[in-house]
């Protein structure tokens, strides 16, 4: 009761100083020789309220306040403790009262950490991301508050989804939130930058730290969501073209472009255009992948809490945002550098463009594909679905020239430059051709594709590894990345080419054998815990070199809501996963057995975090 | 050397991985009809009662004879575009499968006539 009382009225504190920071750097704007202690106090009050209100619907979780109504329908007296905290972020309301921290916390550490900036900069990106919080505190307060009363108070709750009760999913919201409202803050600061004329070389790689921290954590976020998605939703696969996964993709799309484009805008001065342009889509797509899943358009399995009026919010304001910025582009901004500088075919440059190139081409399809179907609906009410058929015919054979940009263009110099090393360039190559066809050559199936797709990406794989021997290749965060680009598609196609799976009913006490696995189905364990009874299937699964497994997947019944899922169990090694997973069949005595091999499976993961990695050492690296 | 021993176990996964062909055609199928029911899911993926049913469905269609074409028109007409996970080029389509191609062709151009000196 008491919490709900305080965390709403700092919300309202918060939304205050949100406003009257409009004016303090109003006044400071004409006054600017040094920024005002006032603006950074009461940027750090804010901070503080929404913590402060953040912290009080934790703690409405914990002690089960079902009075409050946030609390009353996503959780449960018996849930533990764990899943009491997620479940804080695990709502629609919960969830963007977190955006609204993140973006409160960004602005804070962005006016402590610059340095060397003018004052006018600071101030009027501070400006442009207060139009942004305000516009979420309205948005939280209006449509979405989370400490609504309800009377009489409950008992009971309603509890939390339970594949949202689990460990990976419970920290992937916050990781991906930092990323997608990080993204805020690039926005913001590119906005301020244009007005006052100050894109330049110090500013790009002033701002490049902060593009980097989105990347970073929306890398991660993406990866935990993945990982969730493999052992949780219970079949096996790692990335399914599901809208909102692609709505995260998006942004990362833009972000990962905007990190190669600013390094030319770092050393050369030029895309100052095409920068910004790319600041303000990523935190534009970052938005629309809110109002899309918030709004419940999509058809998807994220979809939680669909209510027109809130899409209907976000979508005017993102309107007005994607308006201000238009404008500001338009007036403030003018493109000088396009007649003053010229760059040689095979360059670094080139190189990075046909970087730039690709990638918009790969968000168009994600883009185009994600929404074209909501359009057609709309326009002429006939549905269709885009899955995975359509993005890997327009994405595979695109990446394989890509692939092979990534292995040679980070050896090009600026402006002009010469292949150095063609012996070993060329080696490499025939090396790749010759290792992908002999692991090929007793598959028949689009061998010819294949063959391509996987020399391509041990090129890459090849021409990484061994630039991390060469003394005078300085680039090593560059290197990293693109070694775990390199790792992470040959896992990905490794994975799909030599997975295999048995899909057969079993009874208790039947074996189910082919040539080269037998699966035997042992016994039934019955497990009550505080949040679910579970069913515990035993199997033992051998396969034809003689060793053994043991598997215990589990049917779970949790109790709130009252809801049946699959857990599957997984043996990980280094090189393969074994994966099973158990289903009632409806009226039948025995149960459906999903048992798949999967290869390379960590090193999907692995190279994920190698491509992250990548990140951080760019981001702890020095300004040389 | 790890390198080595990497693609030495990868070569001696691979007779381990042909048997699974027989159901190659029908999994390859089902991974691209939607399950009408669930969210998100395909009818390969999916064990409702819905996926199962057309999983039967599929696998008999397969028997007479059918090719995945066929088998691809006749879930249409009976259910729909929508559970197509594949959409076919049509009228409706065009843009869905050409306008990436488009963005991709007048990226290129604008990279080129802006950026490129020509010798």
């Amino acid at each position: 009761m008491i919490f709900s009382l305080v965390g709403y009225y700092s919300l309202i504190l918060g939304l205050i100083i949100g406003l009257s920071l409009f004016y303090f750097s109003y006044k400071n704007f004409n006054n600017s020789n040094i920024l005002d202690t006032k603006i950074l106090s009461f940027t750090f009050l804010q901070l503080l309220f929404v913590l402060i209100s953040f912290l009080c619907l934790i703690f409405s979780f914990i002690f089960s306040d079902f009075s409050n109504e946030t609390v009353f329908n996503n959780s449960h007296t018996t849930k533990p403790l764990f899943y009491k905290i997620s479940g804080t972020w695990g709502n629609h309301e919960g969830s963007l009262l977190l955006w609204l921290l993140v973006l409160t916390l960004f602005i804070f550490l962005f006016l402590v950490k610059t340095k060397n900036q003018p004052i006018k900069y600071k101030i009027l990106t501070l400006v442009f991301q207060q139009i942004i919080i305000v516009g979420f505190f309205l948005f939280l307060i209006k449509t979405s508050n989370p400490f609504n009363y309800i009377f009489p108070i409950p008992s009971e709750g309603l509890g939390l989804n339970p594949i949202l009760q689990d460990p990976a999913l419970a920290i992937h919201p916050p990781i991906l939130y930092l990323g997608y409202v990080g993204s805020s803050i690039i926005f913001s600061s590119v906005l301020a930058a244009t007005s006052l004329k100050i894109i330049s070389t110090s500013w790009a790689s002033h701002i490049k730290k902060w593009i980097l921290i989105s990347w970073i954590f929306l890398t991660i976020g993406i990866l935990l969501g993945s990982i969730w998605a493999y052992y949780e939703l219970g079949w096996g696969g790692f990335w399914f073209w599901d809208p909102v996964e692609n709505v995260s993709l998006m942004p990362w799309l833009a972000l990962t472009t905007l990190l190669h484009c600013i390094l030319v805008l770092e050393k050369k001065s030029i895309l100052t255009s095409w920068v910004i342009i790319l600041s303000i889509a990523t935190f534009t797509l970052s938005m629309c992948g809110t109002f899309l899943v918030r709004s419940g358009i999509l058809n998807s399995v994220h979809t939680f809490a669909n209510d027109p009026e809130r899409g209907l919010f976000i979508l005017v304001f993102l309107f007005i945002l994607i308006l201000l910025s238009i404008l500001i582009f338009f007036f403030f901004h003018k493109d000088n550098d396009r007649k003053s500088y010229n760059f040689f075919w095979l360059s670094k440059e080139t190189s990075i463009l046909i970087n730039n190139w690709f990638m918009m081409y790969f968000l168009s399809v994600v883009l185009i594909g994600t929404i074209y179907p909501i359009f057609l609906d709309v326009i002429s009410s006939q549905k269709i679905s885009v899955g995975p058929p359509f993005y890997h015919k327009l994405m595979i054979p695109f990446l394989i020239p890509f692939l092979f940009m990534m292995a040679i263009g980070p050896k090009l110099k600026w402006i002009k430059s010469q292949l150095e090393d063609k012996i070993y360039l060329i080696s490499f190559l025939i090396i790749s051709i010759i290792l992908a066809f002999l692991v090929l050559k007793n598959f028949n199936q689009n061998i010819l594709i294949n063959t391509i797709l996987i020399s391509s990406a041990l090129y890459l794989f090849f021409i990484t590894m061994r630039d991390f021997f060469v003394k005078k290749y300085k680039n090593i965060s560059q290197n990293i990345a693109h070694f775990g680009f390199s790792l992470l598609i040959l896992s990905i196609l490794f994975n799909n080419l030599f997975a295999s799976e048995i899909i057969t009913n079993l009874k208790v006490g039947e074996t189910f054998e082919n040539s080269k696995t037998k699966i035997v189905f042992e016994s039934v364990d019955q497990k009550t815990e505080q949040n679910y009874n579970a069913i515990i299937a035993n199997f033992s699964i051998s396969n034809s070199n003689g060793e053994e497994d043991r598997f215990s997947p589990e049917l779970r019944i949790y109790n709130q809501p009252v809801i049946a899922t699959s857990e599957a169990d997984i043996k990980t090694t280094l090189m393969t996963d074994k994966f099973i997973v158990i289903n009632l069949v409806q009226n039948q005595d025995f149960f459906n057995v999903r048992y798949q091999v999967k290869p390379f499976m960590l090193w999907i993961w692995l190279s994920v975090i190698l491509i992250s990695f990548g990140g951080i050492v760019s981001f702890l690296k020095k300004r040389s | 050397m790890k390198v080595l021993r990497f693609f030495l176990i990868l070569i001696l996964f691979l007779p381990l991985n042909l048997n699974a062909e027989e159901n190659d055609k029908r999994n390859k199928i089902t991974k691209n009809l939607r399950c009408l029911i669930c969210q998100g899911q395909s009818v390969y993926d999916s064990d409702s009662e819905f996926a199962n049913s057309l999983k039967i469905v599929v696998d008999k269609k397969l028997e007479e004879g059918l090719s995945e074409d066929q088998i691809y028109e006749y879930f249409k007409t009976k259910y729909g575009e929508w559970i197509l996970y594949d959409p076919v080029l049509n009228k409706n389509t065009y843009i869905l499968w050409l306008l990436p191609l488009l963005i991709f062709l007048v990226g290129g151009a604008i990279i080129y006539k802006s950026f490129i000196v020509k010798k």
